[in-house]
């Protein structure tokens, strides 16, 4: 028993390493992250809801007047996010075999993919809310409310990823390893969730 | 064979014996549910829902994998008949997990029949 | 533990206070990250939010004890009555069962030396306090929410409601329910990771269990609520349309989504009581519970069962047979759980040696509310009764037969339990006695003649009524009934206040409980235990040999964990030792981070959003802050 790991006393790449090789369960960051991800999947699990809800109780879906919603570029938006889980996933493990410049490389890459995500999100919900605003009606509501939920979330990641980069630029240690341990975990699911987004998004045409 | 031998895991037994019939109760509730909410919404003048099948699907398929988490709470029950729940892991542990799901399971059986079946026999959308 | 103790342990003992002992004073309470002292913030934070809902209730009390009366004017009734119902369940029993009892409570029984996340623990609490006086500035302001604790739409809207009443209401339960989150996530993490080697799943405590059971449900019913709010606020200032039916909305959207929260928040609320319950009733049988493996499951599974009955709420409403068949289903059959427990509780108290002390009594008392409250519950089940019923004294009488005789009076009794391992002194037995008889009868004459006016019409939320209906009795026994309850509360307090400076020495041990927290002094060090206990039963506190093997291990420096502020991590399922912790000690960011979120939620509920966003991200710098020197570094 006293030959246990002490995990935040490695403080570099190989002593991470070593860690990460005798672990038996997953830290405890990466476990609290799975929880908040379960709330926040929940969440989600409510907007959508609401989404289908609103649409069984109305015959018109979008309501007159509301464009149906664009395929192409969501598409193809949704689709890089989604591929950006694997650099993610090369992320940690490579640091988690204690190569640390190949993994914040993959991270950073992953981050450009990310971002470029967001700023195009963001464009193209300013240009609809100016289309068919909030207030107009139930279908706007839902629709604004679920996807800029989802673009908020695309942005803590974001903020995630990059303080990671911060952090390991003076190296690796236990607590770094975990947070980008944790990391990892929420793109993920912030990756899952943007599918099931789409998908509610494109119902109508459906 | 190896895939087979997988699922006579009895860890895998323990975990499908104690959550199987808890989520496919989950599932029929959503799903059950929605269906009611879709048939009596405005919309099911586009969505033309037909609530019986969808609900007698879900109550057999309910039932069918209560009755198999069942199983696999009952045989690891029977594989550990010798041992204290308070005693150690693994045997205790899956000992205790098992005699929890094996009364469970038919908790969740019961629900699923009772929901099933006054979705069933109730005329859509008539209300009480 | 009081033999005497070799030079080599006596140097180890001491390498440990010097390590996690905190500052005395102001600064060491802001800035602690100990489960102990934060335990105790909330524990007298929640006791004056109890007081606020009380004297609440007495006002109302005193304005429905006699017909036509004006104590009250309408509006200030419609707010005093929200805020009762606000303050009960958000600020007080939530609170006070998870905040101040499981905090405490956890490391201690699983042998552990903190929580997994104990700046967070801190956090917690701090965004308690201040989503508490957020929304207890709106009372300063006479502008609380008046809605009734569920804020039903359309009356929560701006046209109904053009005030800032509700405002209040949605931004300080969004706030609260963060804290809540928070604390929820750092209890699961904690009963997975941190339980002592051998300490497998079977053979953790039953009390672990329920807020294992409580925090799970916190996590997946809290943003059910979130999301309603979220929706209530969009509407009501930037117009969006959820609830109204003109522009494709609904208002059952708000009922279903709160519901879908609510129904799991009173399984939230009476899971802890069962788990002090199950704490109890062994220590005072001198017994293990019986069938301890279908108690944990019957915590577990009321819990999850809880999530599907929701509408349950909403059998008036209107909706088609074949929607609510689903949840008259699964609300008759989560009765079975509790009546396992039921049974369970008073086999295991019957075939034991039973010692009557107080702390048994209230459990008595809360055994007898919980089967009446129980039978009034599974009445709703059915909907035709139901329909009769809704929105009557009935649904009153039968929560508060629930909520106070239910899950407050355990809390009751556990204050008294673990009054002696908290503070090292007992509390007068006699005096003890004596306030549960005086809280026992006033709960009884409070509550129970409600049943009777729910059956006879009385509604739900009414300022006044006529004297002509034959209500005017019930109500006034029942006025009496309360001030009855004020004095057994008021002695109960005095009691322990009392007894926290002339009470007799307690001992570590004065009960002889199974559990691991009684294995350690009282109070226990801050260090909790000097040598991390191993565990090869669910009562390890009852395994003699184990706990003198502990000492030997302290000698021999076997999993002391002297060199830092250090903790071990196990397996999840099986506690099979992984890792040492090293843990943070004490740290000023998590009160940076709660005034910053406080400040965020004035400028919301202000409409001042660019504001609202600087807050936000200066939150966000304090977060990095938090993060930016590891605890190995500290």
């Amino acid at each position: 028993m006293s030959a246990l790991p002490h995990s935040g006393e490695a403080r570099t790449p190989a002593a991470v390493a070593r860690v990460e090789q005798a672990r038996l369960a997953r830290p405890n960051g990466w476990w609290g992250m799975a929880i908040f991800v379960a709330t926040e999947a929940t969440l989600f699990g409510t907007i959508i809801g609401t989404y289908f809800y609103l649409r069984f109780n109305n015959l018109h879906w979008p309501p007159p007047g509301v464009p149906e919603p664009k395929v192409t570029l969501p598409l193809v938006l949704t689709g890089l996010l989604v591929l950006s889980s694997i650099p993610v996933q090369l992320a940690v493990n490579a640091a988690s075999r204690g190569l640390l410049t190949r993994a914040r490389v993959a991270l950073l890459l992953a981050l450009v993919v990310q971002a470029g995500y967001l700023g195009m999100q963001i464009h193209l919900f300013v240009h609809d809310v100016h289309e068919f605003p909030p207030s107009g009606s139930a279908y706007s509501s839902i629709y604004f409310t679920m996807l800029g939920a989802h673009h908020l979330h695309v942005f803590v990641g974001v903020l995630l990823s990059a303080w990671i980069l911060l952090r390991t630029a003076t190296g690796l240690t236990g607590y770094r390893m975990n947070g980008l341990r944790a990391t990892a975990f929420y793109w993920h699911f912030v990756n899952v969730l943007a599918l099931c987004v789409l998908g509610t998004q494109l119902s109508p045409l459906a | 064979m190896r895939s087979a031998a997988r699922y006579l895991d009895p860890d895998f037994l323990q975990w499908f014996g104690l959550f199987g019939a808890a989520l496919t109760w989950v599932v029929q509730l959503v799903v059950g549910f929605g269906i009611t909410v879709a048939r009596c919404g405005a919309a099911n003048e586009v969505l033309g829902v037909d609530v019986k099948p969808w609900e007698i699907t879900l109550m057999g398929v309910g039932i069918a994998l209560a009755l198999l988490a069942e199983a696999a709470a009952l045989s690891v029950l029977w594989e550990t008949r010798n041992v204290d729940y308070g005693g150690p892991a693994p045997e205790g542990r899956r000992h205790f997990f098992a005699l929890a799901a094996s009364i469970g399971n038919l908790l969740f059986l019961v629900i699923i029949v009772l929901s099933g079946t006054g979705a069933i026999v109730h005329e859509p959308c008539m209300q009480s | 533990m009081a033999t005497t103790i070799t030079e080599p342990a006596a140097q180890r003992v001491e390498r440990l206070e010097r390590i996690w002992v905190e500052p005395r004073g102001l600064w060491g309470w802001l800035t602690t990250t100990d489960h102990k002292r934060i335990g105790l913030l909330y524990f007298f934070t929640t006791l004056a939010f109890f007081g606020a809902g009380g004297i609440e209730a007495l006002l109302i009390r005193t304005q429905l004890a006699q017909p036509n009366e004006r104590v009250l004017s309408p509006e200030t009734y419609d707010q005093l009555m929200t805020m009762h119902g606000v303050t009960m369940i958000f600020l007080f029993v939530i609170p006070i069962s998870t905040g101040a009892f499981g905090n405490y409570l956890i490391p201690l029984m699983i042998g552990a030396r903190d929580m997994a996340f104990p700046r967070m623990n801190a956090l917690s609490y701090w965004l308690f306090l201040a989503s508490g006086l957020f929304m207890y500035a709106s009372v300063f302001m006479h502008a609380a929410p008046n809605a009734g604790w569920f804020d039903y739409v359309p009356l929560a809207l701006k046209q109904y409601n053009p005030g800032r009443n509700i405002d209040f209401y949605a931004l300080g339960l969004i706030f609260n329910g963060v804290s809540t989150t928070a604390a929820a996530i750092n209890f699961i993490v904690t009963i997975f990771k941190l339980r002592a080697p051998g300490m497998s799943m079977n053979r953790m405590p039953l009390f672990c269990f329920a807020m294992l059971a409580v925090s799970l449900s916190l996590i997946f019913a809290l943003p059910s609520l979130t999301i309603d709010l979220v929706y209530l606020e969009l509407q009501r200032t930037l117009g969006f349309h959820f609830f109204d039916v003109a522009h494709g909305g609904d208002p059952l959207l708000w009922q279903h989504l709160f519901w879908l929260f609510g129904h799991p928040e009173v399984y939230i609320i009476i899971l802890p009581a069962f788990g002090i319950a199950t704490s109890i009733i062994p220590t005072f049988s001198k017994r293990k519970m019986i069938a301890f493996p279908l108690v944990a499951l019957a915590e577990l599974l009321v819990a999850f069962i809880g999530f599907g009955v929701w509408a349950h709420h909403m059998f008036a409403t209107g909706l088609p047979t074949i929607t609510l068949v689903f949840f008259a289903a699964a609300s008759m059959m989560v009765v079975i759980p509790s009546t396992i427990q039921v049974f369970a509780w008073t086999v295991t108290v019957a075939l034991g040696r039973p010692e009557f002390k107080t702390p048994l009594l209230f459990i008595g008392g809360f055994i007898v509310f919980f089967v009446l409250g129980g039978l009034s519950g599974i009445m709703f089940a059915a909907i035709p009764f139901d329909q009769a019923t809704t929105d009557t004294y009935f649904v009153v009488a039968h929560f508060h037969f629930i909520i106070f005789g239910a899950a407050v009076f355990p809390i009751l009794g556990g204050m008294y339990y673990w009054f002696p391992k908290v503070t090292g002194r007992l509390y007068n037995e006699g005096l003890a006695k004596l306030s549960f008889w005086l809280t026992f009868v006033g709960t009884a004459v409070t509550f129970f003649p409600m049943h009777i006016l729910g059956l006879l019409g009385m509604t739900r939320r009414v300022y006044t009524y006529p004297s002509s209906l034959g209500w005017s009795a019930y109500n006034l026994s029942e006025t009496i009934g309360a001030f009855i309850l004020t004095a057994g509360l008021l002695l109960i307090f005095g009691n322990l206040a009392y007894s926290r400076f002339r009470g007799a020495p307690a001992g570590r041990d004065p009960f002889f409980g199974g559990t691991l927290e009684w294995a350690t002094s009282s109070p226990p060090p801050p260090y909790n235990f000097p040598v991390i206990p191993t565990v090869r039963s669910a009562y390890p506190n009852w395994d003699a040999e184990d706990r003198e093997a502990d000492v030997r291990r302290l000698e021999r420096g076997e999993l002391v964990l002297d060199e830092g502020h250090e903790t071990p991590a196990s397996t999840v399922v099986d506690a099979v030792p992984d890792e040492v912790l090293e843990m943070p000690a004490e740290s000023p960011w998590p009160l940076a981070v709660a005034v910053c979120t406080g400040l965020l939620f004035i400028m919301l509920l202000t409409q001042h959003y660019a504001v609202a966003g600087v807050f936000a991200g200066l939150a966000l710098l304090c977060v990095a802050g938090w993060h930016a020197k590891e605890p190995v570094e500290t």
